[in-house]
Order: structure tokens, then sequence, then C-alpha cells
């Protein structure tokens, strides 16, 4: 192997192996991200945790929609009144 | 195509008997031959009227089960000889599917197929069935067969016999379960039986509550008979079994979409079929003890007499039936080390030049279940709190072997460890599943060492090891795993220099090692607080065997002897210990009152017949002079007459060792300020640069795979 030749070995294999740095430098970046957003929601989530409330499951059981129902109905009407409160005192 | 004969043994089975005749003709049976055994009802009008169904009428005294059906065998002639009972209808394709089942293999000697439950069947049988026969079925759901080594059962409700085979055989004249006995003494013979889920017949015992309890006194007392076994019966088992099989009844039939009032309705009854189920095969299978006026009120056909005879006789020693006991568990405790022990470790991504010296590492650390207070979990999370502070991406996993953390969801264990331990920001996970990779996977426990061995994505396996564990145990199958976790390759980060030598030379591991570090913001002397000349503390974990407890309680029985008047404060566990000297107790302590404690004592007494623990060292740090024991593995730290003052396991020499330090104010004096200087330099910072450094030296051991293997000599 001529002088040349090694040299441009070495060379690619120098950047080979920066590349490969760069690449894990990334993963490891990557990793953080993902490993802050999870104990993030794991944060978020300690009170449903702590009293095993698992609130997908909850919503899909019989009963829940018409509970949902509820809830906007009766926001619906307190907005309403609200809406009306508002409309006299401006109107007093 | 071989020829087939059904025999049906009827009495009083009007109800479904022309329905059943029908089917079998539809089926295409080449002989049909009922037997009555006495019916009163229209079974006989229903049976002359059908076409091509011979009838045989016997005495109902003559009737046995066997005996009966050994009896139509030899009436008829075909080379398949189908048992059906009276009230089992067979469906669509079930002759054909029985001859299939025959040609599955040529040493196939008999055949069943799944009884059906019938419309009306309540939901107790008609669960039972499905759950019974779904069990007989081939992996794909279709035809199985069934050998040496498998259940025996057949059932003589729908069951088909090859003619030669029966011949050899032949049914046992017993009161009950005949068919049982025949599949037991079919595979005993070498023949094989083959299940075929297209063989099935619509089945059903419609009996009330109370006669259903008397049927399962009837055919226990059959099983006993034929096999000998008898039903165990514990009654919290049986709430328990009652409890779960009404609850299963209860989902089934929501399965079914039957509505929330008919499952109300079902509820109780299924409680009284269970619950009557239980007892009555207790009593069934010990019908033998009972009086035979209550054998004959318990059973359904008024039978009182005594154990039936048996003219074949049963073996000379019958095999003992064990009770079957369905699965319980998806996986063994130890399935991950059977699993490492078979197939060996998952291999380890390929390591990659400079990855050893990489600023940030990925660092997941496999724990064990933790408690409050556990110190070696204080140590694992104020190094990995730390590793965190430097920048590695950290998370923890919890290997949870036996379930102890079941009720406990990720979000509180975090907060476990940040309330309890240390800070920590990274995300816990519990179990494997979601399992991404690491640079280094650090076991920790001995029982987290093979769960991380099946880890894959990992460049490097690091053991952070708290103390040698399987001196935590007898001679057992535990104390043999936990050796085995040394001899894996995982490079052992050791909590002492003595455990890093005892991994190594007894195991072969490559270790490395690093001292416990002391919180030194809060274990330290303090002025506000007089120490006083007459206290000795003892760390009395007796909870622990390593701590020697009984050894420590002798040796200040001792020092009580010798000196009434000092003062024994025992803490660190919350049952006080019972003794025959005086004491106050002050069960788990906090880390300030620990603190406190120590700086207000004289001399601290803690021992350990393994790794030396951080106890004596946040002791020393207060200006409190210990006492440990000698020839174990303080001396790798504190050198022969450091600091510490050691003494032998002998109860004597200790309570002499303790009673030194509380008359000569000299010692007393030396070891105090020698231990607080010793231990200054022992902070929790240090021993991360160690543990950080063993990370790193295992991963540049892997780097080193990438000069020494044959690919890059070449």
């Amino acid at each position: 192997m001529s002088t040349t030749e090694k040299t441009d070995r070495e060379t690619e294999v120098q950047q080979l192996r920066a590349r490969i740095a760069a690449l894990e430098a990334e993963l490891v970046e990557q990793a953080e991200r993902t490993e802050r957003i999870v104990a993030a929601a794991q944060a978020r989530t300690y009170w449903l945790d702590r009293w095993h409330l698992d609130l997908n499951a909850l919503m899909q059981r019989p009963g829940a929609a018409e509970f949902r129902a509820l809830v906007r109905g009766l926001r619906w009407i307190v907005r309403g009144l609200k809406k009306v409160k508002r409309t006299l005192l401006r109107g007093s | 195509m071989s020829r087939v004969s059904v025999v049906i043994p009827v009495k009083d089975g009007e109800r479904y008997l022309a329905e059943l005749l029908d089917a079998v003709a539809r089926e295409g049976a080449d002989e049909v031959l009922v037997i009555d055994s006495g019916s009163t009802d229209r079974s006989l009008e229903i049976v002359r009227s059908a076409r091509g169904v011979e009838l045989l009428q016997i005495d109902p005294a003559e009737f046995g089960h066997g005996r009966t059906r050994n009896l139509g065998a030899e009436r008829t002639s075909g080379e398949l000889i189908c048992f059906l009972t009276q009230d089992a209808t067979p469906t669509p394709g079930w002759l054909d599917a029985v001859r299939a089942a025959f040609a599955l293999d040529a040493q196939v000697g008999a055949v069943f197929g799944p009884h059906l439950p019938r419309a009306d069947t309540s939901p107790m049988i008609a669960r039972e069935l499905e759950r019974h026969f779904a069990g007989f079925a081939g992996v794909d759901g279709g035809p199985a067969l069934q050998g040496a080594g498998d259940e025996p059962f057949l059932s003589n409700v729908n069951a088909a016999y090859r003619r030669d085979v029966w011949e050899q055989i032949r049914f046992r004249d017993v009161a009950y379960s005949e068919d049982q006995a025949f599949g037991r003494d079919l595979l005993a013979a070498g023949w094989l039986k083959a299940y075929h889920p297209d063989a099935a017949v619509l089945h059903a015992h419609d009996y009330g509550a109370l006669e259903f309890m008397r049927r399962y006194f009837d055919e226990y007392r059959g099983l006993h008979a034929t096999t000998g076994h008898v039903e165990g019966f514990h009654p919290l088992d049986a709430l328990r079994t009652v409890r779960a099989e009404t609850a299963a009844d209860l989902r089934w039939l929501k399965e079914q979409g039957a509505p929330a009032g008919e499952r109300a309705r079902w509820a109780a009854r299924a409680g009284v079929h269970h619950g009557g189920r239980r007892v009555f095969s207790a009593l069934g299978s010990r019908a033998d003890r009972l009086p035979a006026g209550v054998r004959e009120r318990l059973s359904l056909e008024g039978r009182g007499d005594g154990s039936t005879p048996d003219p074949l006789g049963p073996p000379a020693t019958p095999p003992p039936a064990g009770r079957p006991i369905a699965p319980q568990r998806a996986e063994d405790d130890y399935a991950d080390a059977a699993r490492v022990l078979r197939e060996g470790a998952v291999p380890l991504l390929d390591p990659i030049p400079g990855m050893a010296e990489r600023e940030r590492l990925r660092l997941a650390l496999v724990v064990p279940p933790w408690r409050r207070g556990s110190g070696g979990h204080n140590t694992l999370f104020q190094l990995l709190s730390r590793l965190e502070r430097r920048g590695h991406v950290c998370s923890v996993w919890v290997s949870d072997l036996y379930g102890e953390t079941a009720g406990t969801w990720p979000a509180v264990l975090r907060d476990e460890i940040n309330e309890w331990f240390a800070p920590f920001d990274g995300p816990v996970y519990k179990d494997f599943a979601d399992w991404h990779g690491a640079d280094v996977v650090m076991a920790t426990g001995w029982q987290t060492v093979h769960p991380a061995l099946l880890l894959d994505g990992c460049r490097a396996r690091a053991y952070i090891v708290n103390d040698h564990e399987p001196e935590f145990y007898a001679t057992s199958t535990e104390s043999r795993l936990a050796e085995d976790t040394y001899r894996h390759g995982l490079h052992c980060v050791a909590a002492s220099p003595w455990l890093r030598d005892v991994v190594a030379e007894r195991y072969g591991a490559s270790a490395d090692a690093f001292q416990l570090g002391v919180d030194h913001a809060l274990y330290a002397p303090r002025a506000d607080i007089a120490r006083r000349g007459d206290t000795v503390v003892y760390y009395a974990r007796h909870s622990t065997d390593r701590r020697a407890v009984p050894i420590g309680l002798m040796a200040l029985a001792e020092l009580h002897r010798r000196r009434p008047d000092t003062r024994i404060v025992l803490f660190g566990t919350d049952r006080p210990p019972r003794t025959s000297f005086p004491y106050e107790h002050c069960d788990v302590l906090s880390g300030p009152q620990l603190a406190a404690l120590y700086n207000e004592a004289t001399v601290g007494l803690c021992l350990s017949l393994t790794n030396f623990s951080l106890m004596p060292k946040e002791m020393l740090a207060c200006g409190l002079p210990c006492v440990e024991l000698a020839g174990v593995s303080a001396e790798s730290i504190f050198g022969d007459d450091g600091p510490l003052a050691l003494a032998p396991l002998d109860p004597v020499e200790l309570a002499r060792t303790i009673e030194r330090l509380l008359d000569d104010r000299g010692e007393w004096e030396r070891r105090s300020q020698t231990g607080i200087e010793f231990v200054a330099s022992h902070t929790w910072d240090v021993a991360t640069d160690e543990v950080e450094a063993g990370l790193r030296h295992a991963l540049r051991e892997r780097e080193r795979e990438l000069v020494t293997s044959p690919a890059a000599q070449t």
C-alpha cells in the first residue's frame, strides 16, 4: 500500500469514527429527550398512579359516555347562567 | 370404511331420545342398539318406532355403567363402537369427525368429542363444558392426540372405541367413571386417544341445584372407587374457589351478552352450585366412611351400598390420582435464570472505539423492589442521582421477581425514590416491556442479574455489588443462583475492596471497588448536643441475619453484668428484641434522628458478618467511636487498628472492647478524632467517581475486544 493510499484510508477511518461519534451523541440527546418526556408524564400522573386510576380504561366503561354527556350538559347550563348573569349585571 | 355401531343405554330418556335417534340415523351409523333398563316413560315406544334401531331390555338391577356398555359392545359387530348417553344429540358431521380422528394415527384406540351446551343449559355447566373441552384441542383448536402421561379423560356421553382395543381392555364394572378407568387403562397399554372438536354432541345435565349436588356425590364416589381419588376440602380454599368460579360464570354470561338482570339472577344459583359441588364431591369421595342411610340419601341414584365391587380388580397398587391443578402463573420465579442457563445471555452490541470516554452515557439501573430505609437502595440511588447530575441519561428499571410491587404504579415508585432516597429526574419503569437499550445496564441485587443478561441493545453490562449475597441464604436455590450471578462476565463494581476481592478471587469476575459515601451535611459532630459518657448504641436489626444480633445482644448482656449503670440504646428495628438486660428502644430512625443519637452516645456497636456497611462510617463521621467485627471486611477499609475498634465474634471480647472505649478516655479521643478525619474523604461524590470509573472500565473491556478479536487482527 502506497503512502498516499495509507493516508487516504486513515482519513476515511477518522471520518467514519467522527460520524459514529456524532450519531452516538445524537442518540444520547434523543434518549435524554425521551426519558425526560416519560419522567415528566410520570410526574404528572403521580396521583392517578397512586390511586390506581387508569382514565382511558375508566372512560371505556359502560356509562362513561353518558357521564361525559351529563357533564357537558351541566357545563352548558352553568355557562348559560353565567352569561345571563353578566348580561343582567351589564344591563343594570 | 369401518362399520360403526352406536350403543345407547336408556332409562326414562324420552325427552331427547327421538331427536338423538334421528341424528344418529342422519349421520349414517351402520348399527344402532338401545339398551333399556326399565324405562317407565315413552322411551320404549320411541325406540320401537325408530327405523333400524335394535332394542335390548334388561332388568334395572342388572344395569352397571361398565357392565351394560360391555354388553352393548358384545351385542354389536361394528369395527368402531360409539357410546352415547340418552341426552346426547350428535351435531351434523359428528360421525365423519369420529372417523377422521381414528385416521389420525394407527395407534388411536378411542375418540371423544366435546359436549356442547343446549340452549337451556345453566351458565355454570355451559362454561365448564366450554373450558373443559377447549383444553383437549390442538394448538390451532383442531383435533389432537393424547398418549401416556396425558390426562386420561374419556367420557361415554360421547366416545367411540376400536373394537379390538375394547376387547383388549373392556370397561370395568364400576358404579361410575368406567370411561375414566378405560382411558387410564388405554393409555397405560400404549394406545392413543384422540379428541376431535367436530365430533360434538349437544348435551346437558339440567338438574336442579340439589340434584346436581347429589350427582357430584355419585360421580366422586365412583371416581374414588376406580382411582382411589379423595377430593380435598379446605373451607377457606373452597370459599375462594366458589367466589372465583361464580365470578367467572358472571363474566362468561356477560361475554355471551346476558343482561345485568339475568346475571344477577344467576349469581346466587352459581354460588350454591359451586359451593354444593365442593361439599358433595368431597363427601362422595369419602362415601365409604358414611353410614349406608346417609349414602343412600345423598346419592342421586339412591345407592346406599358400600364400595363398588370391581370384578377385574384394581391394579395391585393403584397409582395415586393427583388433584389436577391448572397453571396459576405466567412464569416461574426464576424463569429468567433458567433461560440464561439454557440459552446464555443475549449478545451485547458491538463495541465502538472511544465509547468508554464519551462524556455522556445512557445508563440503566436494574433494581429489585425497595422499602423505606433500605441501605442498599440508598447507596444505589445516591450514586444514580449524582451520575444523572453529571449529565448521564439515567433510567430505573424495577425487576420485581416476586411481585412485591404489584399494587404500586411507576409514578409512585419514582416518587418514593425522590422522597426516601435521593433526587432523581429520570423515569422509572416496571418490568422490561418498554426496554430500549443502554450504553451500560447495571444489575444490582442478585435477582436482577439474570433479567439484565436477557436485555438487548446494550454496549456493556456492569454489576453494582453491595454485598456477597450468597451468604444471605442457607444452602438453597437462592444461594446457588446468587453465586451464579458473578460468573456471567458482568464487570463488578463492589462496595468495598474486600468485596471486590471476594468476587474476583472466588468467581473470577473482573471487578473494581468503591467506598460507600457519607452525607457529611447530616452526619457531623454537633456542638448543640452534649456527648454522654455512659451510652452504648447498638444497631439491633435482628431481621437481618448477617447482623449477628444474638451475638451483639450477648455482648451487651455481658457489658450490663459488668456495668449495670451503662445506658444501652437499641435501634434499627420496630420490634424490640427480648433481652436479659434493660435497654431503651428507638425503632427505625430517620437520618437526622440517627445523627443526633450518634452525637449523644459514647460508643456505637454495629456488626456485619459480610460486607462492611455504611452505618459505622456515619457513626465515625459524628465523632462516635464504633465497635465492629474483626476478620471480616472492615480491615480492608480501616486497617487493623484504624478508627474502628475491632473485636472477634465473641460476646466477652466485644463487651471488653466496648468497655475499654467507655473507660479509656485517651483511646476514645484518638478513635473519635481519627474517625472524623478518616471518613472526611468518604463522600458520595467520591463514590460516584469510583463507580463511574468502573462503568467506563466495563465499556473499555468491551473496546478491548476490538483489539483482541480475530477480525480486528486480520
